[in-house]
């Protein structure tokens, strides 16, 4: 099971866009966003690309893997 | 299959038909049956009258050679068309009644008492076509990278369950001892290995289809 953060509802539902109509955008099937959203399903760098293009946010900031949050952390204490 | 298709097929095959009847015809008519009864060919010696028989026979041969090419050419293409389609291919459900013939491999134990045949085990691959009623349930979906993914992981899956079996099977049936009977042991291997393939048929589909629906899909967030 991949181990990592996604974030794509919130981008998804920011476009307002529904599962269907991101899934027809990017040419996967409803149960493959629907299983991103809920992190159980780790997607292709292209894929990635095409839904970061899609929701209009930047993939880092889609999919968190645990090594980014820590960055992340880091460079929001300092 | 399209019209014009099916008549390049059948058209030279009811030529080659209507050839073969008519040189047969002739040859029963005018040369005393030869090339159709039943002949002696190691003293066989050539007579003008044989031409239209071999002629005959030699079309029909081309158009068997024609068929062969046809069926190659045709399966190389499908699976062309398959590896670049977008969509899984359509499949009824119901073809996975075809995996009841299966049970048709259990005739062998009869005709391996009767009169030593063990052919009729063959059947038992036919278990593996139970696998099309799960594959019936996914005609037609749309074959995203997570699908294909799925297919190559179910296909690794069966390959690596099936030679498993097999290499049990080699492992344990090499020593050729099942009641000391070396038969028997060739008996019992040819069953394993058949039914091994069937159950990587089998597999292939079913742990698809496991994969493709391991959790109830919800619509959420909509």
């Amino acid at each position: 099971m991949p181990e990592f953060e996604c974030r794509l509802k919130k981008y998804r539902q920011l476009k307002e866009l529904t599962q269907e109509q991101l899934a027809a955008k990017v040419g996967v099937r409803r149960e493959t966003i629907m299983r991103l959203e809920k992190a159980q399903y780790n997607p292709s760098l292209k894929l990635a690309i095409d839904i970061s293009r899609a929701v209009g946010a930047p993939i880092e900031e889609i999919f968190l893997f645990p090594e980014t949050s820590e960055k992340e952390e880091q460079g929001g204490d300092g | 299959m399209k019209q014009h298709s099916v008549r390049r097929i059948v058209l030279p095959g009811v030529i080659c038909a209507l050839l073969l009847a008519a040189a047969s015809g002739y040859s029963m008519a005018f040369n005393g049956g030869r090339l159709v009864e039943p002949m002696d060919f190691s003293t066989y010696v050539f007579r003008a009258g044989d031409l239209p028989m071999l002629l005959a026979l030699a079309l029909t041969v081309c158009y068997v050679g024609y068929l062969v090419v046809l069926l190659v050419g045709y399966t190389l293409s499908s699976r062309h068309r398959q590896a670049s389609a977008s969509t899984a291919r359509a499949v009824n459900p119901r073809l996975g009644l075809l995996g009841l013939l299966g049970f048709l491999g259990f005739l062998g134990f009869w005709t391996y008492q009767t009169d030593g045949s063990i052919f009729p085990f063959v059947f038992f691959l036919f278990f593996g076509f139970f696998g099309f009623f799960f594959e019936g349930k996914l005609s037609g979906t749309l074959m995203d990278e997570r699908y294909r993914e799925n297919q190559l992981r179910a296909r690794t899956t069966a390959n690596r369950v099936a030679l498993t079996i097999i290499f049990l099977a080699v492992l344990l049936l090499g020593q050729g001892k099942i009641m000391g009977n070396l038969e028997l042991t060739l008996v019992a291997f040819v069953i394993v290995v058949v039914l091994a393939l069937a159950l990587e048929l089998f597999l292939s589909s079913y742990l698809l289809y496991r994969y493709d629906h391991d959790e109830p899909a919800a619509r959420d967030g909509e």
